[in-house]
């Protein structure tokens, strides 16, 4: 095919494409709503994932969690380590962002009337800004001031069952160093809020030092979590530490959480079941429809050879035509992906199903985000594939034998 | 008058003024240390039914009660037979529990030290950290009573900042001859959880003591726990071979 008449070819080819609007019409809207659904769901999906894993870094787990060896098993007081001076420094240095130390042992909390068992979390509250959710999660009385300060943060719900409240006291006990009971009386300075309310009822949290004197543990501590510059690139970082760490045990997120890393593969998957299913539906409009029109063709096509146009160009010819349909269907229906997202922003509230979201771990409200690798796939498909399947029509538009094809009625 | 001498004065008259209300803090909190160690003495040993009333029924079991000092006690229940041989040994803070039919020994963890001991009234704590009362809290005389024509003080016991303690108050009538006549819990919003009344008061074991105590909850009017003591001596001689794990186990004690 020569350059020189591709241009012939494209008159010929936008011509015919009009020559039935309603028909072409159809096809394109057909193309655009599977683009749309395909680029709004993956958002959609996408965005809920993103979520997720924000929430759940958020909440106590970090970008990477270093501990001693046998505590991940059984995160019991005994399982504690001293920081070595090699592992506080190579914290100190780059690519590591914030990171903090902490106390982490099961406990019981109990008030005048309850008592639940909790997971008891000595922190830096300085160290933990950046870090993880509590900071900013206090929504009544205040956050703690220094590892020191002797107050205790009760989560909203705990402080339901437990039927106490801000400014009271309440006991927790645990298993100090050496096996014996370990309490203490502790005032509720602050009520937080949290997503999911596990961690409302799951945890509570106090000074790191205060801890430390209560469970009789120097300076030692249960785990250290860490923030690296990228979440999904923590490796660099992870072998920083290892390196450093001796022999506790440091785990990037994905090990922390496997469940998480599991949901995204399974969201993968079921995105590009999505894809085929709606391209299948996709393609067999297509096909049928081009080769409609070139069944109604058949005296042009014939017309075409009989004066001397290649089989090739006829070929080419369809090709174009299911092309041009193809990129207008793919512009509309990415167009109409995007206003669809950007009119989301505020996000899709479904809290009245919140109940239900919470135990799949899926907050109520879902932020769409438009991921480029997504409508890049769902375009390239469309595109490659669409076009093979035009293969078909053009290749039976240029089979015809001149003779016959004129003479058909 | 000259400064100094008056500064001298200054501080005179405010000693005066402060040490009649120490002096009877410590009163309180000694009227209270008096107490129970009246009611441990330095050692003990009691023969105690205690029965457990609910609203659809009640059960009544006989436990026998070793104790030295403040910190070490021991509790076997002989009757009836289906609980005999059940034990509990007291260390501090710790708490160990012994079953016949499993035979074995169970530490009590944290988790458990809130709930009734035996199915009774008396949560494990009660009876783990009864002597807290001593180093945990702060007393205060709030007036005095008089009982059968003696005379009873009203002493309001709060629990330090830092005391593992869920109560936002204690009140406790102790009269002068050192019984405890009532204990009363009272929650952080001052509202009245639960009370320990003692009902009758007899000489036993060369001393007078506190023969029938009922502890109440304040909620539930139809649940409560009462002991009575049958027989006790004090000051007896108790091996602290009684006192362990393996007595625990394999019951050592004579009587």
């Amino acid at each position: 095919m020569r350059l020189a008449d591709l241009p012939l070819l494209t008159t010929l080819a936008w011509r015919n494409l009009w020559r039935h609007t309603r028909r072409t019409a159809v096809m394109v809207f057909a193309l655009a709503l599977g683009v749309w659904s395909m680029v709004t769901l993956a958002s959609l999906v996408r965005g809920s994932m993103e979520q997720q894993i924000t929430k759940e870094i958020l909440n106590l787990t970090g970008h990477a969690q270093i501990h001693a060896r046998a505590y991940p098993d059984d995160p019991a007081v005994a399982h504690r380590f001293r920081p070595a001076p090699a592992l506080d420094q190579a914290l100190r240095q780059s690519p590591i962002g914030a990171w903090s130390a902490r106390v982490r042992v099961p406990a019981v909390v109990s008030s005048e009337r309850e008592s639940a068992g909790v997971m008891l979390v000595g922190i830096d509250p300085a160290g933990e800004r950046g870090l993880s959710f509590i900071p900013q999660a206090v929504t009544a009385g205040r956050y703690l001031d220094s590892p020191d300060d002797p107050g205790l943060l009760l989560g909203r719900k705990l402080a339901e069952q437990l039927e106490t409240a801000l400014g009271r006291r309440v006991v927790l006990m645990s298993q100090d160093a050496g096996d014996q009971i370990a309490d203490r009386g502790f005032r509720v300075v602050g009520i937080f809020d949290a997503d999911p309310q596990a961690m409302e009822t799951g945890y509570v949290f106090i000074g790191r030092g205060i801890a430390q004197r209560m469970l009789k543990i120097g300076a030692e501590v249960s785990e250290i979590a860490v923030m690296t510059p990228d979440r999904k690139r923590p490796q660099a970082a992870v072998a920083g530490l290892r390196a450093a760490a001796g022999d506790l045990d440091v785990a990037p997120w994905t090990e922390v959480q496997p469940l998480l890393v599991l949901t995204e593969k399974i969201n993968n998957v079921v995105l590009l079941i999505w894809f085929a299913v709606v391209f299948a539906a996709m393609a067999f409009g297509l096909v049928n429809t081009l080769l409609m029109a070139v069944f109604e063709r058949t005296r042009e096509f014939g017309l075409f050879q009989a004066l001397g146009m290649p089989p090739r160009y006829i070929l080419g010819q369809v090709l174009i035509e299911s092309l041009m349909l193809l990129v207008v269907g793919l512009v509309l229906g990415n167009a109409a992906a995007w206003a669809t997202v950007a009119s989301l922003k505020g996000g899709i509230d479904l809290s009245a199903f919140a109940e239900g979201l919470e135990m799949v771990g899926v907050s109520p409200v879902i932020y769409p985000a438009l991921a480029g690798s997504d409508m890049a796939a769902a375009n390239i498909i469309v595109m490659t594939l669409g076009v093979l399947a035009s293969l078909y029509p053009a290749w039976r538009a240029s089979r015809y034998v001149p003779v016959e094809a004129i003479t058909r009625v | 008058m000259p400064p100094k001498t008056k500064a001298l004065y200054l501080t005179l008259a405010a000693l005066a003024l402060i040490l009649p209300a120490r002096a009877a803090a410590q009163d309180a909190a000694t009227i209270v240390k008096t107490a129970i160690d009246y009611w441990r003495d330095v050692s003990s040993y009691s023969v105690v039914d205690m029965t457990i009333h609910r609203p659809d029924w009640k059960r009544t079991m006989t436990i026998r009660v070793w104790t030295r000092g403040q910190k070490e006690s021991l509790v076997r229940v002989s009757a009836p037979p289906k609980d005999a041989g059940n034990a509990t040994l007291l260390l501090d803070n710790d708490m160990w529990s012994f079953s016949p039919k499993i035979n074995r020994v169970i530490k009590i963890p944290s988790s458990m030290m809130n709930q009734g001991w035996m199915g009774s009234d008396f949560s494990n704590n009660d009876l783990a950290k009864a002597d807290d009362l001593i180093e945990q809290y702060t007393h205060k005389l709030l007036r005095t009573e008089t009982h059968e024509g003696r005379k009873v003080y009203v002493i309001e016991s709060t629990p330090l900042e830092t005391a593992p303690v869920v109560w936002g108050r204690e009140v406790v009538k102790v009269r002068d001859d050192w019984i405890i006549l009532e204990h009363a819990f009272y929650d952080q919003q001052d509202a009245l959880v639960k009370k320990l009344v003692t009902s009758e008061i007899r000489p036993m074991g060369g001393k007078t003591v506190a023969a029938r105590e009922r502890m109440q909850r304040a909620d539930k009017p139809g649940e409560w726990t009462e002991v009575v003591t049958r027989e006790v001596q004090f000051g007896i001689d108790v091996p602290a071979s009684i006192f362990t794990l393996a007595n625990l186990r394999n019951p050592r004690e004579q009587r």
